[in-house]
């Protein structure tokens, strides 16, 4: 197996920690824009582009509520995103089991979370 | 804040990462994640231990020699209830911080939790005070109930809810705190807050310990896995 098999609209920087910060939501939680922006730290335009590809993709959702100034955009991983995203883990899970030079509590690290996602 | 999430004109920094960093990138975030949203920091807890210390020993010192007990003085409750509402405060804060561009169902669970436990201790006040309006007591029977009671009843309910959420450390945590609350009830009106005020204590020092060595551990495990 090959870096290849990894879904390649996850496995971009941005886009792998914006999966990752909402797959620790609960389901049916959904986080505000500003938010979001805050803990991966990516300027507002990056990270309206990167979401607008995962939209686009149908692994997450976005909704505006109110209007004008005090509208507020929020964002939400769907079944599919979430699904989509253990499917990656696993399958880096399977390329690093299959690379020696990996230390071992890598793998156990990577199964605590892919467990969890 | 407004954002309109439109059409892309394209999309920056595509590029791609070795599995290894990948690993380590998207095991990094899901621990800042869960660090950034999680509001039982372990500074609350310290902050939780000194104020059970501080709280419960300044009324152990003020009651401790009292024959017969007659209750603590309106001094000593006043620092006691100051330092319960700075505990409160604390929570409301990390709470709050913790929260903050969140919605959606879990919140929704959340205020019905929070709503349900505020009407809990509301009938577990209404019966003390039907109690104390019943029949005379000596004031040690008063404050071991009011005190150990309160404990107990919080605990109980705190065990319940985190039996719900299959949270079993906190329903571990919540029996520590309704154990020490019924060994403070053995030990008596003066000794009673002597055993809440050091094992409470004892206890969040402990939470807020294996707190900051599981956030620790997390953050060692990630390094080694991009080392």
């Amino acid at each position: 197996m090959t870096a290849e098999a990894l879904d390649p609209l996850i496995h971009v920087p941005a886009r792998l920690q914006i999966m990752a910060a909402l797959a620790t939501l609960p389901d049916g939680d959904q986080l505000s824009f500003k938010r979001l922006q805050d803990m991966i730290e990516l300027t507002p335009g990056n990270l309206i582009t990167h979401l607008r590809k995962l939209e686009e993709a149908g692994y997450l959702t976005t909704s505006k509520t109110g209007s004008g100034p005090a509208s507020r955009t929020s964002v939400a991983l769907t079944h599919d995103g979430r699904h989509a995203l253990e499917i990656y883990a696993t399958t880096l899970r399977g390329l690093l089991n299959g690379v020696s030079a990996v230390p071992a509590a890598s793998g156990s690290h990577l199964d605590r979370h892919g467990a969890e996602l | 804040m407004t954002t309109h999430i439109g059409p892309s004109s394209g999309t920056p920094d595509e590029s791609r990462m070795e599995p290894r960093e990948a690993a380590r990138l998207l095991a990094q975030t899901q621990a800042d994640a869960r660090r950034s949203l999680d509001f039982r920091a372990p500074w609350v807890s310290l902050v939780a231990a000194v104020v059970a210390l501080a709280g419960f020993g300044i009324v152990w010192l003020n009651v401790r020699n009292q024959h017969p007990f007659t209750g603590p003085s309106p001094g000593s409750l006043v620092f006691f209830y100051g330092l319960i509402a700075l505990r409160i405060a604390t929570v409301i804060y990390a709470y709050a911080r913790a929260r903050t561009g969140i919605s959606g169902h879990s919140v929704k669970v959340q205020r019905n939790e929070a709503a349900a436990m505020g009407a809990a201790l509301l009938v577990w006040y209404v019966l003390l005070i039907a109690i104390a309006t019943s029949a005379h007591h000596s004031a040690a029977f008063y404050w071991s109930l009011g005190l150990n009671g309160t404990l107990i009843v919080l605990a109980a309910i705190w065990a319940g809810r985190s039996a719900i959420h299959n949270s079993w450390q906190q329903v571990a945590l919540a029996v520590a705190v309704a154990l020490i609350a019924a060994l403070g009830a053995i030990a008596g009106p003066r000794g009673m807050w002597l055993v809440n005020g050091v094992g409470l204590c004892v206890l969040l020092l402990a939470t807020a310990g294996i707190g900051t060595s599981r956030r620790r551990g997390t953050r060692t495990h990630t390094v080694r896995t991009g080392a």
